[in-house]
């Protein structure tokens, strides 16, 4: 076994880890940094095998990633503002209402 | 993996486990902190020098900021009156253990024959300087390059135009949900 695959184990784990999150917690801006956590074993694992097959493909969707979780962490934090605006929370449990 | 390498992967799965277990979102996002520098670590250890960087700069740095200062402009408590559940939790983590132990064997079984030399005859080319990452990104992927710096636009717009305030007082949650939209 080489070694890179162990890191692909190790992505693998902490993508599992921040799903289990995404599912248990109620917190919105938990959910939020779970997600974040997965983005990043993702990013590993492209890592991993760029190195495994010795190109920088992998490097390159690793940059893009983080371009679009740089976007998408300014939204979903001012989702999670707007929310908190209109509910005084930020337990998605009560924002289940569609309409008010 | 090297010693080093095990030792971080081990900081980076047990910083995991702390920001989905730890009660108070403050502690959650200071081990994701921890989480992502040692992520960056990783990437150092696999060549992806510029990657490292960026990650604790796009990342520890300017993502994890926001994201605290969200957590003490909404002033939470920890969710102390919500238990996650005993249930829930050990149901959570026998579907996670299961889901990790299926998809193992087949990642494995499937690059296990090749080993990082007989794929890579020049390992150099692997490396993620600044420089070869650079000459990727502006030759080989330069629409794409631009197109994201169309979506980063987008997003700072979008940022704004959602946290904008249209004259709405922030009411408590009293009984029903009292709608502070005019």
């Amino acid at each position: 076994m080489n070694s890179v695959l162990t890191y692909v184990a190790l992505s693998m784990a902490l993508f599992v880890i921040g799903a289990i999150g995404v599912c248990l917690r109620r917190n919105a801006i938990v959910v939020f940094m779970c997600i974040e956590m997965m983005l990043n074993a993702v990013n590993l694992a492209f890592v991993a095998f760029s190195k495994l097959h010795g190109n920088l493909d992998g490097q390159i969707a690793v940059f893009f990633v983080m371009v679009i979780a740089a976007a998408e962490s300014a939204i979903g934090l001012a989702i999670i503002l707007s929310v908190f605006r209109s509910v005084a929370s930020v337990e998605t449990t009560d924002a289940g209402e569609l309409k008010w | 993996m090297s010693f080093i390498g095990f030792v971080i992967g081990v900081v980076a799965i047990v910083s995991g486990v702390c920001v989905v277990g730890l009660r108070n979102p403050l502690y959650s996002a200071f081990a994701l902190v921890t989480n992502l520098l040692a992520m960056a670590g990783l990437y150092a250890a696999l060549d992806a020098h510029f990657l490292a960087v960026s990650q604790v700069v796009v990342y520890a740095g300017a993502i994890m900021v926001l994201v605290l200062f969200v957590l003490m402009l909404l002033n939470l408590k920890s969710e102390s009156g919500r238990k996650l559940g005993f249930i829930r939790s050990a149901v959570a983590l026998v579907i996670g253990c299961v889901v990790l132990l299926s998809a193992l064997p087949p990642v494995f079984a499937r690059f296990a024959g090749m080993s990082e030399v007989t794929v890579s005859d020049n390992a150099r080319d692997s490396e993620g300087t600044v420089k070869a990452i650079g000459q990727e990104l502006y030759t080989k992927y330069v629409a794409q390059f631009e197109l994201s710096s169309l979506v980063l636009l987008i997003g700072v717009v979008g940022a704004v135009m959602l946290s904008k305030r249209r004259s709405v007082t922030l009411q408590p949650r009293a009984g029903g949900l009292v709608g502070g939209s005019k």
